[in-house]
């Protein structure tokens, strides 16, 4: 009897599942046919069919620009919605996200550093043929690692997961106040280059780039996707996860380093994308009514790929020749759809009051 | 044009006296500036920073001694005039290419008095200036206004909004009248006109318009000069076109990688590429860049042809005075047989 249940209960999020793949192709090929410059429907027909092209100026841009592009929105927004989980359910506190621990201003710090301090040793660089733009990813990775290196001995050391919390938001205010020093004795130039920075992009990755850091987010993901069951044991609360048989330790430890590499990874290829990582989980525990994370997981990377898609078409402004920075468009879209969803619901019981 | 030079011919005849100031200036409108003008007895500068709805009049009863500029762009103004010596003081020294001006500072007679354009005001009270020239972005008129207290006059130079590169150029003028030397700058300011509108003419005739973008992308957005910017003014009297000509904007326009690639793919300069000194660089930065024909062509200018020992770039120091310089570059460039014995001054191909 109680299998009949457990069928049509399979049954309906087999559809859910389903339905959230066909709208995030759906959204894939219109964000690849929207853009600043109009391309006619045939040609991105053609070449979604792989014909031969008519024109090869569209024919490029939608090979070298858009798809490129459409492929990073997709695991960005998958990518910082599952750090946002991760690190909620961690800290137990609907209001931490994949930069709680200082991540993204760790990355800053070190982008700003090559920026405003990097005119010799950029010249280093180039003379050992490593390209600008790695340069930008490594100082930005090896920032955000270095916050993360230090939380995790932080964590070894520190039993309490609400003091690690703190040390993180310390190493993010001492970072940005580097930062600001640095900007204080920089040129104009500089400052607008790191400005650039942090109003986030998308659509700088090329091909090379994006295999990178496409195979680091993939498996941060699977990774995700295992750590499932213990997310589950720990919103039950610490005590109920030891008894269950869940090393505490070296759980957090995983998650840590799980959301550091996936939210590291993504702010040094992307900048920082602010918002994202909050909202998401939100949307999909209210929209999904569960807060069971194998479930959750994967719904996140999906409907995080499918906003992120959807936020990246608006930011393209089609049509007109500018675009808008995505980390303007994610929070200016994003928040009146939080702010109707828990109107809706009217609360977020889900909160971890246990 | 006629009546101008009647003007300087009037002051040129007169042994000016250091005791009665400006005497030789005449009421007169400017040529080409629109943000200034000089009256009969005093300075009117019109909108002194952007959105400035009210002129400020600026009045001199001595010629300035010790003086303090505050942009690199006001230094080549000061050297055309030969007022070195009266510079005093100077905020962020490391932006300085003029080789005079910066000896003059490594020996300790101009004093560093902020960095990057922030003033520090004790530096500045111990240089002892008898005038500021400062200019302001908006907002940040509060250190100004704290100078004014400290009893230091402050003149305010807004070149920066000239809509047209003579008209910026005129400001030799501004100076002239602060340091009473208007016929020197005159006689400047018309000789670099004449150099002007003959190299311009010179291109009047091309059958062949060469096609010219610039600019590098920055993060998700590409800047370039909108159609009716002064940048674009140049490249159309340099006997080239514009790929924005037709735009209507004369500030900058802040466009994505895809248009820009649609729309200059095709063109066949690409001047202006920021600090990028080679196409490695360039590629380095973005692969997608080798799609445009003029990377595949090798026809790609920087602007970092002179650039100090200590990193100033003497292209954003002193080009806005010499426009004369920038537009012969720019011909040589899309047109060298025009000038078959120019050596570009600022501009460079890069390898």
């Amino acid at each position: 009897m109680i299998t009949q249940y457990f069928d049509t209960s399979i049954k309906k999020w087999r559809q859910l599942f389903v339905g959230m793949g066909v709208l995030l192709i759906a959204l894939f090929a219109l964000n690849i046919s929207l853009g600043s410059v109009a391309i006619p429907l045939s040609s991105v027909i053609d070449f979604i069919l792989l014909r031969p092209p008519v024109d090869n100026s569209w024919h490029l841009i939608m090979a070298k620009f858009r798809l490129p592009k459409a492929l990073t929105a997709i695991l960005v927004g998958g990518g910082l919605g599952i750090c946002g989980l991760q690190m909620q359910t961690l800290f137990r506190n609907p209001m931490a996200g994949p930069f709680i621990l200082g991540i993204s201003s760790g990355s800053g710090l070190g982008v700003a550093l090559v920026i405003f301090l990097g005119v010799e040793a950029g010249l280093l660089f180039e003379l050992s043929g490593i390209a600008r733009s790695w340069i930008m990813v490594c100082a930005a990775a090896l920032g955000s690692f270095g916050v993360l290196l230090a939380i995790i001995l932080a964590s070894v050391r520190l039993k309490d997961s609400v003091t690690l919390l703190i040390l993180g938001l310390m190493l993010g205010a001492a970072s940005s106040a580097l930062i600001s020093v640095l900007q204080y004795f920089s040129q104009a130039t500089n400052i607008q280059a790191y400005m650039m920075w942090s109003f986030g992009s998308l659509g700088s990755l090329s091909w090379n780039e994006l295999m990178i850091f496409s195979v680091i987010i993939i498996i941060g993901m699977i990774m995700s996707i295992g750590l499932s069951k213990s997310l589950n044991a720990l919103l039950l609360g610490a005590s109920y996860a030891e008894s269950m048989g869940v090393d505490l330790k070296i759980i957090r430890l995983l998650i840590i380093i799980n959301t550091s590499i996936l939210a590291g990874t993504i702010t040094a290829f992307c900048g920082p994308i602010a918002f994202f990582g909050l909202a998401m989980p939100h949307i999909a525990r209210m929209l999904f009514n569960t807060t069971n994370h194998l479930l959750l997981t994967p719904l996140i990377i999906l409907i995080g790929g499918i906003l992120m898609l959807l936020f990246d078409t608006v930011s393209q402004l089609p049509g007109i020749e500018a675009t808008l920075p995505i980390n303007a468009v994610t929070a200016l879209l994003g928040a009146p759809f939080v702010v109707y969803l828990l109107l809706r619901k009217r609360n977020i019981h889900y909160t971890f009051d246990k | 044009m006629a009546f101008f030079c009647f003007c300087v011919l009037l002051g040129c005849s007169k042994n000016k006296p250091t005791d009665r100031l400006h005497e030789t200036v005449s009421s007169q409108s400017m040529d080409y500036a629109t943000k200034f003008n000089i009256q009969e007895d005093h300075l009117r500068v019109m909108e002194p920073w952007p959105g400035s709805s009210s002129a400020i009049e600026y009045r001199f009863e001595n010629i300035p001694q010790r003086v303090v500029v505050t942009s690199t762009t006001h230094l080549p103004y000061l050297e055309l005039l030969g007022l070195e010596d009266k510079l005093v003081g100077f905020v962020g020294a490391n932006n300085i290419y003029s080789e005079k001006i910066y000896n003059r500072l490594k020996s300790g007679k101009i004093i560093e008095v902020g960095i990057n354009g922030k003033i520090n005001l004790e530096l500045l009270l111990a240089s002892q200036p008898d005038l500021v020239i400062a200019f302001d972005l908006g907002g940040e008129s509060s250190t100004l206004d704290k100078i004014v207290e400290a009893g230091i006059p402050i003149v305010y130079n807004s070149d920066f909004l000239e809509e047209t590169a003579l008209g910026r150029a005129e400001w030799i003028k501004f100076f002239g009248y602060i340091f009473d030397e208007s016929n020197l700058a005159d006689s400047i300011f018309t000789g670099m006109v004449e150099r002007y509108h003959q190299l311009k003419n010179l291109t009047q005739n091309v059958t062949e318009r060469p096609s010219v973008f610039s600019g590098v992308v920055y993060g998700d957005a590409w800047f370039l000069p909108g159609g009716k910017n002064w940048s674009a003014q140049f490249i159309k009297d340099a006997g080239g076109s514009y790929v924005w000509e037709d735009n209507l904007t004369s500030g900058w326009l802040e466009l994505s990688f895809e248009t820009v690639l649609d729309r200059a793919r095709e063109a066949q300069f690409w001047i202006g590429v920021a600090s990028i000194n080679t196409r490695a660089e360039l590629m380095a930065q973005d692969t997608r860049y080798e799609l445009f024909e003029a990377y595949q062509e090798q026809r790609i200018y920087n602007y970092n042809k002179r650039i100090g020992n200590n990193g100033g770039f003497d292209f954003f120091e002193s080009a806005y005075a010499r426009p004369d310089l920038v537009l012969a570059d720019l011909i040589g460039i899309l047109h060298p047989e025009l000038l078959p014995d120019h050596p570009t001054y600022y501009f460079q191909k890069i390898p």
